[in-house]
């Protein structure tokens, strides 16, 4: 396949240039209704600010494949731009809900259940202060890892810091209350104390953690929404790969009806890396929706103050992977200057046949 | 004018170089378009932030939102991160080690503040706050600076008592340990209703002189007026006494110890506890009106001198958000919002008592005393202590209610001597105003 060259004249083709006396400029076409003798341009030649058609008579090759370079490269970079911002509405949340928002869940969890166990300890008929010491360490790690996972920003981890001092006031008073005798008012007064310490109306821990939780749930549920805007730009993103590759369909018939050659090998790469491109982004995003999805219900099917056990090891294998395809957003931006450049080359050529020089 | 050339120009290097400027051009501009718009989603979603840490929960912590913080959040749009606990002197203490103290807090103890201030921990205020509208004691100057201001203050000297309890009952009320009533649970700050007992008596029968002494570590707690300070408390509550009514007064919380006034029969007549308890759903249905403790307090001879109490507002984050803060809380307009809401006082000098016919008159008598320049002032004595002594004092309040034998109250007292003993101790300079 020969690149550059134009075909020879026939039916509504164009004739190379410098090819005889009688030979017609390249490009020029049978007058019809879109040539003849009319000089403004289409609507689409107008919003791609291709310049005026040329006059009756006068060959429209160059405005056509104006028009069509620049509706390519502007399809192009509106996809690149829609696509990138809707992969990355996806997947800019998986991080954040593998390595926070998920385990915060699950640790807040962890601690309203093993305060629950402490204090179930420390109340008991035979209290056992191992045990409690134990199911305290549970918690303090489980506030360290939710402390970890910034539930709520700042105001969050405030919170949990407020609930930590809580916990260090509520063991002291615990052990203040082992160290009296059983059954000593003195024992009743101190229990009774660090139960208020933990169960008292809003301002309890209980109650701090218990609202910490329902905004971390509401956190992973914001992060694995799939809500109108992403719709709006998976939709948008899909209409633009058809509307790019009946385009470059479009182009590659073209020239092969105005110009003597049938393929034109950027036009295929970028068509076909259009395809192969779109088609990994959207396997790649079902799989880390399907994963984010799988989480949310793993996470939300754990009741509060139930022990959680094994919820965060299946939360991290849901979101395995995650990070790699997260990771690919940078590819899109490549994938779209990529796409760009192969149609300007693939054009180039054409459209520096019909560059007139001034005189 | 232009025309056509014989023929198309082969492609030439500025054919590229034409080729590689528009695509670089058109990348660039994707490349800063993607990223405004992914920068300007996230920045959408900050709004400045200023962090508050107080010891109300509940409604205290609901007033102070709705006529402090909330005008404050309206006008300057800044949000205030508010947390309240009772367990607020762990939870500064932990956040202060952490490295990640709030910005703002609001403490009742200047023992404490003064420790932090002895830290570094605190910023000054002169620049932040109106000079003169607070006075010494309640701005107590240390190290050459003002590190704190009161938000609200009670007064603590003061017995309650249901409307329609004539004399005659109080002072036979008063003799009998049952018609107190007394709740000495807080959470972690359990026992401070006890400590704030003792206090008062020792104020009331040595007068602000040895108050003062004792409050600055330089009276052992072993002496002749601290021992009798704590036995004339139990006698007056019964400490030590029937199991059933010490059992009452360790397990019940300080907000609840009134409820037993509205039991049917009630339980109890009188209640020693500060001006906040009038705004508690007890005493308003029992229109609770109040008398000076004096007249309560076996071998009281100080007279007009009043324990006090106070939340004071200290920065330890200086950003513009916090001062901006600062300044509101000092402004008269958030001084007065307490009092308007009747569930604190101010002692803004700009401020005042409420005119007549404003607030109820227990309201207007009380704000009245606190600002009284004839009047002694005291600070609480145990939130003007270093924080372990304070401590370690409700603890022993605690232990004592229980077990109120003389060896065991040597004992609380040699412990708490040794605990004030250390020389790196924080002490105020001064806990009480002289009155004029």
């Amino acid at each position: 396949m020969r690149t550059g060259a134009p075909a020879t004249a026939s039916a509504g083709d164009d004739h190379g240039p410098g090819r005889s006396a009688t030979r017609r400029r390249p490009g020029r076409t049978a007058a019809g209704p879109h040539d003849g003798g009319a000089r403004r341009p289409g609507l689409l030649g107008r919003l791609l600010g291709a310049g005026p058609r040329p006059p009756a008579g006068e060959s429209t090759t160059a405005h056509d494949l104006s028009v069509r370079r620049r509706l390519l490269l502007a399809l192009s970079a509106l996809l690149t731009l829609t696509l990138f911002l809707s992969y990355e509405g996806v997947h800019a949340d998986a991080g954040p809900l593998r390595a926070s928002s998920a385990p915060a869940v699950v640790a807040i969890d962890t601690a309203l259940y093993a305060l629950g166990e402490a204090q179930a300890d420390a109340t008991g008929a035979t209290p056992s202060t191992s045990e409690f010491q134990k199911q305290v360490a549970v918690a303090a790690q489980s506030l360290a890892v939710a402390a970890g996972g910034d539930v709520g920003g700042p105001a969050g981890r405030q919170a949990l810091q407020t609930v930590a001092g809580l916990v260090t006031g509520y063991t002291a008073m615990v052990q203040r209350a082992q160290l009296q005798p059983a059954g000593s008012v003195l024992r009743k007064a101190y229990l009774s104390y660090a139960t208020s310490m933990l169960k008292s109306g809003d301002s309890g821990i209980r109650a701090r953690l218990t609202l910490l939780q329902r905004e971390a749930r509401a956190d992973v549920a914001r992060r694995t929404s799939f809500g109108r805007l992403l719709w709006l730009g998976w939709s948008t993103s899909a209409l633009l790969v058809l509307a790019l590759g009946a385009a470059l369909l479009e182009t590659q018939l073209f020239l092969r009806r105005r110009f003597r050659r049938r393929y034109n090998r950027g036009l295929i790469a970028a068509a076909a890396l259009l395809t192969a491109g779109f088609a990994t982004l959207a396997l790649f995003t079902v799989w880390t929706h399907r994963g984010m999805a799988d989480t949310r219900a793993l996470l939300d099917a754990v009741a509060p103050g139930q022990p959680a056990t094994d919820a965060g090891l299946r939360a991290t294998s849901y979101l395995a992977d995650t990070g790699f395809r997260a990771a690919a957003a940078v590819w899109i931006l490549i994938g779209g200057i990529l796409l760009m450049a192969l149609t300007e080359t693939g054009l180039r050529q054409h459209v520096d046949d019909y560059r007139f020089r001034p005189r | 004018m232009s025309a056509p050339a014989a023929g198309p120009r082969p492609a030439a290097p500025a054919a590229r170089r034409r080729t590689l400027r528009t695509v670089t051009v058109l990348a660039s501009c994707l490349a800063l378009v993607a990223a405004a718009v992914v920068l300007g989603v996230r920045a959408l979603g900050q709004e400045p932030t200023v962090t508050l840490l107080a010891n109300w929960t509940g409604r205290d912590a609901r007033y102070f939102r709705e006529a402090v913080i909330e005008p404050f959040e309206r006008r300057y749009r800044v949000h205030v991160d508010y947390q309240g606990s009772s367990a607020e002197s762990q939870v500064l203490s932990a956040e202060v080690e952490a490295g990640t103290p709030p910005d703002v807090v609001v403490l009742t103890g200047p023992g404490e503040l003064a420790a932090y201030a002895g830290q570094k921990r605190l910023r000054p205020l002169e620049q932040l706050i109106p000079r003169g509208d607070f006075s010494r004691s309640w701005a107590t100057p240390l190290y050459g600076h003002v590190y704190w201001f009161p938000l609200k203050a009670d007064l603590k000297s003061i017995v309650w008592y249901p409307a329609g309890t004539g004399e005659q009952q109080r002072r036979k009320a008063a003799r009998q340990p049952d018609q107190w009533c007394l709740g000495m649970g807080s959470g972690a700050t359990s026992g401070w209703p006890g400590t704030d007992w003792i206090e008062d008596i020792l104020l009331q029968q040595q007068g602000p002189e040895t108050y003062e002494r004792w409050a600055r570590g330089r009276l052992s707690w072993r002496s002749g007026e601290v021992k009798r300070a704590w036995t004339t408390w139990r006698k007056t509550v019964g400490a030590g006494g029937r199991r059933d009514l010490v059992l009452r007064a360790l397990t019940t919380e300080y907000q609840k110890a009134s409820e037993l006034v509205t039991a049917d029969p009630p339980r109890c007549t009188l209640e020693h506890q500060a001006s906040f308890v009038r705004n508690q759903k007890p005493w308003r249905k029992a229109d609770g009106r109040y008398e000076p403790s004096a007249p309560f307090i076996p071998g009281a001879k100080a007279r007009n001198t009043w324990e006090v109490s106070g939340d004071l507002v200290a920065l330890l984050h200086d950003t513009p958000q916090a001062g901006k803060l600062i300044r509101h809380l000092a402004s008269a307009g958030a001084q007065r919002a307490w009092s308007e809401k009747e569930s604190g006082f101010s002692v803004d000098a700009r401020v005042g008592p409420p005119a007549a016919g404003s607030a109820a008159d227990w309201h207007r008598s009380l704000a009245g005393t606190l600002i009284d320049h004839d009047a002694v002032h005291c600070f609480d004595a145990s939130d003007a202590m270093p924080p372990p002594v304070r401590d370690a004092f409700a603890q022993a309040a605690i232990d004592y209610l229980a077990d109120a034998s003389p060896r065991h109250l040597d004992e609380l007292l040699r412990n708490l001597d040794a605990l004030s003993s250390p020389g790196d101790l924080t002490w105020l300079p001064s806990v009480c105003d002289s009155g004029s």
